[in-house]
């Protein structure tokens, strides 16, 4: 079996093999994600068409559109979450993280969500205390060291900026906190694992601005370590967070660039109209 | 404006239809009300005038001296399982021998053991007739009027004898004192001499046994003088405190009824047969139920879900009577029958005698309460949310992580009243421990450990469904009856009682 957990963190010369189209749109470098022609169906349903993109280590990358248009369905293919749902499967093409083909039979599904770590849309903390929540994560993998797990809890609250909120009741209940609260902790539980990637899935879409502009602001920091792809409603939330865009529509990428030349100067023109509120 | 400008016949007219509607409603559950309220009142009407006439019954107890004579009988039936042990042992004993060779000297021993009690025995013989004629002296006198129709009538034909002074016919009983003290003398003398010379004994079991045997009687004859003492102590006079009456029906470890010696009403024989019969059925049905719920809604596909869900709610439309009757003809036959194979030998109770037990009765019971454990367990379930389930796989855990350490404990109050729910039924169910827990009203002899549980028992509802039908209206029997479906009642009460607030805990901490 395949241990994701120690492969390379990415493997850029072996990767860029068939992405001459690509890689000058992602800057040429290193690729952390490679989506191929991937098709998707919920049993007869088929919601995404053939998409292909390529998400560089270390940035935000956002995938926008309307609702339907089947971006938490790809951001779910990435760690595999679809498996859960009953009749759900890939019907062609692959995803490759760091050069291994995620549905390999060989990998092991559980090191793949270990290094993928998601955040989802409505803070989902267990009803358990701040501590337990965030040692969940440790505790499922074998690390029963009292000392280690209290290292990593404070890590974790710290990178998601949270320590200084709740270093005094960590042993209270998570569902005591408040909305925006739950959500870093959530982020916090995501990051105690050390994944190289986190997904996000409209982190923000339950939460007032104030909250979201410290979202935000955690998302920044993040992209120092980690590789983030995040799925927002929210375009002026892309536009401020994410390095690379993707635009889907109706099950199918429409164009995909860095942030900057998406939201100024579209190569498509459903991008555009998207972009300005002509539809969505 | 314009509604309320309508004419008044309209008006008049709905709130005509309005109250109709209303008063419809509101009787039914009216009804509802004022029925239950009835039940509980009867209920508690006759259940509580069972401890007068327990008290009064308690008080001729005493004072016919009855007591008095279960002291000495005490002794003679410790003296008589004395005698059986020597039995078992001489079986022990003899399994080891080689044929052929005698047991003599151990058969003398336990015969003249044995003869030993003779006199004790015609001593409680004795006192027993004069109680019992002293008992229909004062029942005649009218001092207790609280003697079940049952024993009243026999005392009425046997009783052409002149009518006795009371106070004679108890000196006459208490020359006992003296006997007594004579005769447990002689005997101390026999067992002592006994002993002083036992035989010998070849099987290391055997030897065992009758060391232990050794010692049990050397206490039994150790404690005469006690007896002796609180022979001459006791007064038949001696009032009996009220809060007997509670505590002898609370704590009574007999359940005696229709006897021509003395009638007790102690729930403790039928409390713990309920309890171990509930206990067997949950310790199966919860594992059963509570593992099916988690197959049915974690694991299963939507194909088996759909095929197991309704098949293990069907279960309860299966007539408890015909559970009861399957648990007879098959279940309590194929127990046995497994216990008495070679190859479960292993097992230190068995074989097993009896095909209706404790745990006939639980495992048919145990599927009773399956249907409602498994259904309320997977609601509480499927109720957890499904952001704690991803939250867990998307951090790595495994199925059975994430059943065990997220599903389970958000869903465990919910669990937990679904158990409470199913025990409640299980209390309560009647027809299948009538048919199949053996219904003898004795606590189960735990000294053989587990074995207990493969011992006949009987059952609170058992009971009130065998008795309730032969007893007189109004009688003390009648009312120890109520008793028990009072306590019945507390208790199921209490359980759902339970079982309700769990469920509203567990809404909450789900919202």
């Amino acid at each position: 079996m395949v241990s994701l957990v120690e492969m390379p963190q990415a493997m850029p010369q072996q990767l860029s093999r068939q992405n001459d189209r690509r890689a000058d749109e992602v800057n040429g470098a290193e690729i952390m994600i490679d989506v191929r022609d991937l098709d998707f169906a919920y049993g007869a349903n088929k919601v995404l068409h053939d998409v292909t993109l390529d998400i560089p280590p270390q940035a935000v990358t956002a995938f926008i559109g309307p609702s339907g248009c089947g971006k938490t369905t790809l951001l779910r293919c990435i760690n595999r979450m679809n498996d859960l749902i009953e009749g759900a499967r890939i019907t062609r093409g692959a995803i490759h993280l760091g050069g291994v083909d995620i549905n390999a039979p060989e990998v092991d599904v559980v090191d793949l969500r270990r290094r993928v770590g998601m955040v989802f849309q409505k803070s989902n903390p267990f009803p358990k205390s701040i501590y337990e929540n965030i040692s969940y994560g440790l505790r499922i993998a074998g690390i029963n060291k009292r000392s280690q797990i209290d290292e990593a809890v404070e890590k974790s609250l710290r990178g998601a900026a949270l320590w200084d909120e709740v270093k005094d009741r960590l042993d209270e209940g998570a569902l005591g906190l408040s909305g925006g609260q739950q959500q870093r902790l959530c982020i916090a539980r995501a990051l105690a694992v050390e994944p190289d990637v986190v997904l996000m899935d409209e982190p923000c879409s339950a939460l007032d601005p104030i909250a979201t502009a410290k979202i935000e602001e955690l998302i920044q920091e993040l992209k120092m370590q980690y590789t983030i792809v995040i799925v927002t409603h929210n375009m002026q939330q892309a536009g401020r967070v994410s390095d690379h865009t993707g635009f889907f529509y109706l099950g199918k990428l429409i164009e995909f660039g860095p942030t900057t030349k998406i939201f100024t100067n579209p190569s498509e023109r459903r991008t555009e109209d998207y972009i300005t509120g002509r539809f969505g | 404006m314009s509604i309320l400008s309508e004419n008044a016949p309209a008006r008049r007219r709905r709130i005509t239809t309005e109250s109709a509607i209303k008063a419809f409603f509101g009787s039914n559950a009216l009804v509802a009300i004022v029925v239950l309220a009835l039940i509980t009142i009867f209920l508690f009407r006759d259940g509580f005038g069972f401890f007068g006439q327990n008290l009064a019954n308690l008080r001729l107890y005493r004072r016919a001296g009855l007591e008095y004579v279960d002291i000495i009988r005490t002794q003679a039936q410790t003296h008589a399982a004395l005698s059986r042990q020597l039995g078992d042992i001489r079986m022990q004993e003899s399994r080891t021998l080689p044929s052929g060779s005698t047991l003599e000297a151990f058969d003398q021993f336990s015969a003249a053991f044995s003869d030993s009690g003779e006199f004790l025995n015609a001593l409680v013989s004795d006192a027993n007739d004069q109680a019992l004629a002293l008992r229909e002296v004062l029942i005649a006198a009218g001092s207790a009027s609280a003697v079940s129709s049952a024993e009243a009538q026999p005392s009425e034909t046997a009783k052409p004898t002149a009518p006795v002074d009371p106070r004679a016919a108890m000196i006459a009983l208490r020359t006992a004192d003296e006997k007594f003290a004579k005769i447990a003398e002689g005997m101390k003398g026999k067992i002592d001499n006994l002993l002083a010379a036992p035989p010998v004994l070849s099987s290391p079991k055997a030897r065992q046994s009758f060391e232990k045997w050794k010692k049990k009687t050397r206490d039994y004859v150790a404690q005469f003088p006690v007896v002796s003492q609180r022979l001459r102590q006791w007064n038949a006079n001696e009032p009996v405190p009220a809060y007997r009456a509670i505590t002898a029906f609370l704590f009574g470890r007999d359940w005696v009824t229709a006897s021509f010696w003395q009638d007790w009403y102690g729930i403790i024989p039928l409390l713990v047969g309920s309890i171990m019969v509930a206990a067997v059925a949950l310790l199966l049905a919860v594992p059963l139920g509570v593992c099916s719920a988690i197959y049915v809604s974690e694991v299963a596909a939507r194909g088996e879900k759909s095929l197991i869900k309704p098949y293990i709610e069907f279960i309860s439309a299966i007539p408890s009577v015909v559970l009861g009757f399957f648990g007879i003809a098959v279940v309590g036959q194929a127990v046995r029958a497994l216990s008495q194979m070679p190859f479960m030998k292993w097992v230190p109770f068995f074989p097993i005698s009896e095909r209706l037990n404790v745990f006939t009765a639980g495992s048919l019971l145990a599927l009773m309460a399956v249907p409602t454990i498994f259904t309320l367990a997977e609601d509480a379930l499927r109720n957890v949310p499904r952001g704690f389930k991803e939250a867990s796989y998307a951090l790595g855990a495994n199925r059975l992580q994430t059943i065990a350490r997220v599903l389970v404990p958000a869903s465990l109050s919910g669990i937990i009243s679904a158990v409470l729910l199913g025990l409640g039924r299980v209390i309560g169910e009647t027809m299948v421990v009538l048919l199949c827990a053996g219904n003898r009203i004795a606590i189960p002899d735990f000294t053989q450990g587990l074995g207990a549980f493969f011992q006949p028992v009987h059952t609170m509802t058992g009971i009130i469904a065998q008795e309730m039908g032969e007893v007189v209206r109004g009688s003390i029997h009648y009312r120890a009856l109520f008793m028990v479906g009072l306590v019945l009642f507390a208790l199921t009460l209490g359980i759902n009682y339970l079982a309700q607030r769990l469920v509203a805990r567990y809404r909450m901490s789900i919202g």
